[in-house]
Parts: structure tokens; C-alpha cells; sequence
């Protein structure tokens, strides 16, 4: 057998993983009857459906006429199962510990989970995505603490870092722009609540 | 003529025309027009941004500029397509065929003019249509039950999987993926945080925000910023606007056609601006003298701006008649809704009718907005576009996650919508696509409860949704689209048709 469709390879896999993992964790929820449907119900036909396409999708990927080559994107094997490794054991670890009571484990949680995102996301794709999708996440955990000001600018630079064409001195206006721009349209004008500072 | 409908439009007028809905129109559809000339920002990413913005407005204002950014668009996207080649909203992909071979042969003027004229006129019948078809439509959804309305559901998923571009498999798969991602958090019977992994964040669901915004939003700048930029903007050669009278008796009959296909196929469950551009430009093909297409026939421009106009309005009466979106816009217009306090459904018509003339009637309003900002202003629209992306999109993110933060104000939403983004930039390279999940995952939570309810008042008999009348018809439909999408001559030309 060879594999004559990897778009087809990859998405068969992806929705046969999707649907397994929803039916696996509806298993906790009670199921009820026909009748009476419990929270499991319509989870469980939804995700067994989802298996049955996605092993369509996949067998498809065999026999397809439509060529596609397995590598569809970069892919790193390794950061993914990096990912996966410190995710879980962060998740394990802490499940049942009491963090409220203790900041710096909670510091910890918080540190441990960010870099399994990060090398999750890293895992996938070009350069240009991760870190534009650094720069947004840095932003949405920045922007209460160091305020918008200083968000922003770590938003804008980062991003424009994942462009193929970095100008220097353009980014620095449209920075200084978008920060005005910011301050005035989204705090002064439409009021949201943001500090413009740190420790505001 | 009816009396009732000349009273409705009254009330209509009345609302539209005062001097706050006015301003509100005007800025939606100059959002609407900016957002459409610049490639790389679609509506779905803009009024997801500006939800959180309409809080603070009266409902009617919120709806008039949300609904304006949408139909704005449309208008906005042609002058992208004919002057650079790309399609500034993905409704203008097939205007760029024929639009920008005029503008090369410094015939842009009488393109730009047509497309708008053409989108003009089919704003107006667009919107003459929904006043004569949604009044009586309303009417049969108020005799809905739980029974009909999953019925409805399933027939618009299935319409919305049938319309999808490529394979039918993975359409469909995608459907059931969104339809399980929208049954994340609280379950309402058991009080069950379904799927939560224990996070408070996500005990209320994810929001439709977030997975538009990282579906459409973010997976579109990393696809642009992987293609690279390529540009070729005829910007000084647009000179003299006026179409010739040549023009104007080619372009006549493709506007009308346009515009009755575009209304035609705006209202059904997955239709919109992009299906019905498409379809009319493959019907423009078919008639006549069909030597000149792909070598800058106006005829090509004029049917598929008429028809994506057409379209992109009428795909508010499903919205509007019966609380069900047609696509992700329309999906988004509910959530603005709901944020009103207003439950979308045949309802609105009769207990809120001055919300539902004063929308209609602000459609022609703004449609008559939008001729004025599109042609003379032309050449303001023009220097956008010499803006350069890599410009362009750090900004797009700024709003892009400043919409998302304020929805609540949690970093976790803004890192949720990081990896939606990341998920959407595998859908697109996996040839998924995303439209039917976001479907999907706005009538998950939906179509389950009405599921549920349905088998509880039939006591555990599946068969009701059968030997209903209304409900058995709604999922004969569907059957019968699925059906013929299967059929082997259907499947060809649709590869044909997704090919070109």
C-alpha cells in the first residue's frame, strides 16, 4: 500500500483523532436513554460519526487520484512529542494539588503549560506563524500587567519579526501609530478597560 | 401592492433615516468598503472584532452597521479585484478574471463603474425581496417545533456541506467537528461541564468569536505572509469612469441575471455573496458570445458584483425568519443579537418590527451610501492599496486581539484564538474547509437541545421526524442534495468547476 494522497493522510488521521478523543472523554458524563438523553449522547453518535468519515478520509488517502505529497507542512516530530510530554506531566502532576495556597507552584503551572503551548505551536508549520501566534498570546497575558502600551509594542515587533521584509525604521512608526491609535480609539474613545501602564 | 408592506416600510424609513441609525450605517459601510479593498481582512474577522463595540449601541444601531460592514464589503472587494488582480473579499475571486484584464487594457474606469452600478442594483432588488418573502416565511416558522427546527438544521448543514468547495467527505466531517467543539462547556439539562478538562475558562463554551477570528482571521495572515506579496497595482490608470454605451446594453442583461441568480441562492442554508459569484459568472459563460471571457468581457464583471451584492443580502432572511445563520456572517449577526437580548427567530418580526424594517430599509440606504463612496472617492480606495501587507497585518492582529480580549477580558480566550488559528492554518493545508465548521459549531448546542426535546415529546420514537410534514420535507431536501451531489456527473463538474 502506498499513500498517494497526504492531504487526505493527515486529515483522515486528524478527524479520526478528534472523534476518538470526544468519544473517550464523553464517556464520563452519564449517557442517559433515547428518551432522556444524558450529556453523553449526542457527543458519543456525533464523534463515532466523525471516526466512521475520518476513516473514510483516510482509506481515501490510498486510493485517491488526486496526488498530493505526505508533506503537506513542516512538521517537527519532536516538538510535538515535547509538547505532549510536558503538557501531560504538568496536567498529572498538579491535578490534584492545591495551588491556591501557593504561588510560586502556581507560577510553575503557569510557566510549564505556556512552553507546552509554545512548543506545540512550534511544532507546526513556518517560521512566520509561530511567532505571530507568539506575539498574540505574549499580548493577551501581557496586556493587564504591563499595560497596553507596552502589549502593543511587544505585539507589533514580534509579529512584524515573522514577516519575510523587517524594515527597521518602518515598524518603529507604525508602532509609535498604532500605540497613539490604540490609546485614543480603544481607551479613550470606545472606553475599553485597559491600563495604559504597568501597575495602573 | 400590499398595504401592509407600504406601512412596514414606513415604520422602516422612520427608523433608518434618523439622523444616529444614519451615522451608523454610513460608518459601516465605509468599515464595510475599507475592509473590502484591503486583501487579507474579511467581514467575518471585522464584525467579530467590532461585537464586543456594540455593547454600548441601541440593538438597531448594532445590526445597521454590522449588517453594512458585510454588504460594504462586497463593494469594496471588486476595486481590489480589477485593479491588483486580487480578490479583496473572497466573493471577488472570479470579478479578478475578467476585472483586471480591463483594467490592463486601461479600461479600469467603466469596470469599477459597472461593478458598481451593477452592485447597486442588485442591493435594491435584494432588498425589495426580503421585504416581500420574509413576512410569509416567518409565518410558517412560527408553527415550528423542536422536531422542526433540528430538521431545518440538519437541511442548512447539509446545504452549507454541499456548497463547501472540494470533498463532500471532509466537508461533512468538518460540520460534525464544529457541531462537537460547540458542545464544549455547561451542558443545560445536567449541569455538566462537558469537555472543560477542569478549566473554569472554558465551563461557559468557547466562543464563536474566538474560533472565527483564529479560523478566518489569523490562519488567513499566515497563509498571505507564506505566499509572499505580489503585487501590480494599476493605480494611476484609472481615468474616466464613464462606461460606454456599448458597455452599459452588454452589461444591462448580465446585471438583471446576476441579480436574480445572487437573490436566488443568497437564501439558501450555505449560500451567500461567494456561491452566488461564482454561479452567476459560470452562467454569464453559457450565453451569448462567450469569445471575450477571460480577455476583459464586461459582462464577467457585471453578473458576478451584481450577484455577490445580490447574495450577501438576501442570506439575512433565513437569519431573520427563522434564528438559523446561513454562513458565518450571518452566524456572527445572531451573536450580536443575542448580546442585545434579542433571540433570534420568526419572533423578531412580529414583536419587534421596528428592528426588522429599520435593518431592511437601511439596506437600500446604505446601498445608495455605497455608490457615492465607491465612485467618486474612488481614488481614495485607490492609495489603500499601496499600503504594503507587511504594514498591514500587524495592525489587522492589534484589532484582531484587542476584539478578542475585550469579549471578556481573559488572556485565555486571546490564547485560545492562537490555537484556533493554528488549527485553521491546518484546515487549510489539509484542503479543509473551515466555513461548515463554524456552521456547525454555532447549531451544535442548538441542534441538541431541539434533538433532545423532539425525542422527549415523541417519548423515544426517532420516526417523528419523518412523519412530521414540515420536518419530514426539510430532511427530504437534504436527502436529496446529498443525493445529487453524490451523482457521478454531479461530483465531475464540481471538481471541474473547484479546478478552474
Amino acid at each position: 500500500m502506498q499513500i498517494k494522497n497526504g492531504k487526505d493522510f493527515w486529515a483522515g488521521l486528524m478527524f479520526l483523532g478528534f472523534g476518538l478523543a470526544f468519544v473517550a472523554v464523553a464517556q464520563n458524563y452519564p449517557m442517559g436513554s433515547a428518551v432522556r438523553m444524558g450529556p453523553a449522547y449526542f457527543p458519543t453518535v456525533l464523534g463515532g460519526m466523525l471516526v466512521v468519515l475520518g476513516g473514510m478520509v483516510f482509506f481515501r488517502a490510498f486510493v485517491s487520484k488526486f496526488a498530493h505529497p505526505l508533506k503537506v507542512f513542516t512538521f517537527r516530530p519532536l516538538l510535538f512529542v515535547a509538547s505532549l510530554v510536558v503538557g501531560g506531566a504538568t496536567y498529572f502532576y498538579f491535578a490534584d494539588s492545591q495551588l491556591k495556597d501557593a504561588p510560586t507552584l502556581q507560577m510553575l503551572q503557569f510557566t510549564l503549560v505556556g512552553l507546552a503551548l509554545f512548543l506545540f505551536i512550534g511544532a507546526f508549520g513556518p517560521r512566520s506563524m509561530f511567532l505571530i501566534l507568539l506575539a498574540v498570546v505574549i499580548f493577551g497575558y501581557a496586556l493587564k500587567p504591563l499595560g497596553l502600551v507596552l502589549a502593543t509594542v511587544i505585539l507589533i515587533v514580534v509579529s512584524a519579526v515573522g514577516g519575510h521584509d523587517f524594515r527597521k525604521k518602518e515598524i518603529v512608526i507604525l508602532t509609535i501609530v498604532l500605540v497613539i491609535f490604540g490609546v485614543f480609539v480603544f481607551v479613550k474613545g470606545l472606553g475599553l478597560p485597559f491600563n495604559l501602564w504597568p501597575g495602573e | 401592492m400590499d398595504f401592509a408592506l407600504i406601512h412596514n416600510l414606513g415604520i422602516g424609513f422612520g427608523v433608518a433615516l434618523s439622523l444616529q441609525n444614519l451615522m451608523y450605517c454610513f460608518f459601516g459601510v465605509l468599515l464595510g468598503t475599507l475592509i473590502g479593498v484591503l486583501p487579507g481582512i474579511g467581514p467575518v474577522a471585522t464584525i467579530a472584532m467590532l461585537l464586543p463595540v456594540t455593547f454600548n449601541l441601541s440593538p438597531i444601531s448594532a445590526l445597521i452597521m454590522l449588517a453594512g460592514i458585510y454588504y460594504g464589503a462586497q463593494y469594496g472587494g471588486s476595486t481590489t479585484a480589477i485593479l491588483v488582480n486580487l480578490p479583496g473579499e473572497s466573493s471577488s475571486v472570479i470579478t479578478c478574471l475578467d476585472g483586471y484584464q480591463m483594467a490592463r487594457q486601461g479600461r479600469a474606469g467603466p469596470a469599477l463603474a459597472i461593478a458598481a452600478m451593477g452592485s447597486f442594483f442588485a442591493g435594491c432588488v435584494a432588498t425589495v425581496v426580503i421585504a416581500l418573502f420574509a413576512p410569509p416565511l416567518a409565518e410558517v416558522a412560527l408553527k415550528f417545533g423542536p422536531a422542526e427546527y433540528f430538521s431545518l438544521m440538519v437541511l442548512g448543514l447539509v446545504g452549507a456541506t454541499v456548497l463547501a468547495h472540494g470533498s463532500l467527505v471532509k466537508a461533512i466531517a468538518m460540520t460534525i467537528l464544529g457541531l462537537l467543539m460547540g458542545l464544549v462547556g455547561t451542558d443545560v439539562n445536567s449541569g455538566i461541564a462537558r469537555f472543560s478538562f477542569g478549566l473554569s475558562e472554558l465551563s461557559d463554551g468557547i466562543g464563536f468569536v474566538i474560533v472565527a477570528m483564529g479560523v478566518f482571521g489569523f490562519a488567513e495572515i499566515i497563509a498571505n505572509l507564506e505566499q509572499g506579496e505580489a503585487r501590480d497595482v494599476f493605480v494611476n490608470k484609472v481615468t474616466g469612469l464613464m462606461p460606454t454605451w456599448k458597455d452599459l446594453k452588454s452589461s444591462s442583461g448580465a446585471i438583471l441575471r446576476g441579480t436574480a441568480l445572487g437573490s436566488m441562492l443568497g437564501i439558501l442554508p450555505g449560500g451567500g455573496a461567494l456561491l452566488s459569484s461564482f454561479a452567476a459568472y459560470t452562467l454569464e459563460k453559457k450565453i451569448g458570445d462567450t469569445s471575450m471571457f477571460g480577455k476583459g468581457e464586461i459582462r464577467g464583471v457585471a453578473a458576478p458584483e451584481s450577484a455577490n451584492n445580490a447574495g450577501a443580502q438576501t442570506s439575512f432572511i433565513p437569519l431573520l425568519t427563522l434564528g438559523i445563520p446561513s454562513n458565518p456572517v450571518m452566524a456572527l449577526m445572531i451573536g450580536a443579537m443575542m448580546i442585545q437580548g434579542i433571540a433570534p427567530g420568526p419572533q423578531v418580526m412580529t414583536e419587534r418590527p421596528e428592528l426588522f424594517w429599520g435593518m431592511i430599509t437601511s439596506m437600500w440606504i446604505g446601498n445608495l451610501m455605497l455608490v457615492i463612496l465607491n465612485l467618486p472617492l474612488i481614488g481614495m480606495w485607490v492609495k489603500l492599496l499601496t499600503v504594503p501587507y507587511r504594514l498591514l497585518y500587524p495592525s489587522i492582529l492589534l484589532f484582531c486581539c484587542v476584539g478578542v480580549y475585550s469579549l471578556s477580558n481573559q488572556p485565555f480566550d486571546v490564547m485560545l484564538t492562537a490555537v484556533y488559528g493554528l488549527l485553521g492554518y491546518i484546515f487549510v493545508k489539509l484542503e479543509c474547509e473551515p466555513a461548515p465548521l463554524i456552521l456547525g459549531f454555532i447549531l451544535g448546542p442548538l441542534m441538541e437541545e431541539n434533538l433532545r426535546r423532539a425525542m422527549l415529546l415523541s417519548r423515544g420514537d426517532a420516526t417523528v421526524f419523518v412523519t412530521k410534514p414540515i420536518s419530514g420535507v426539510l430532511l427530504g431536501i437534504a436527502v436529496v442534495l446529498l443525493l445529487i451531489t453524490l451523482a457521478p456527473a454531479v461530483q465531475k463538474t464540481r471538481e471541474e468547476a473547484f479546478v478552474e
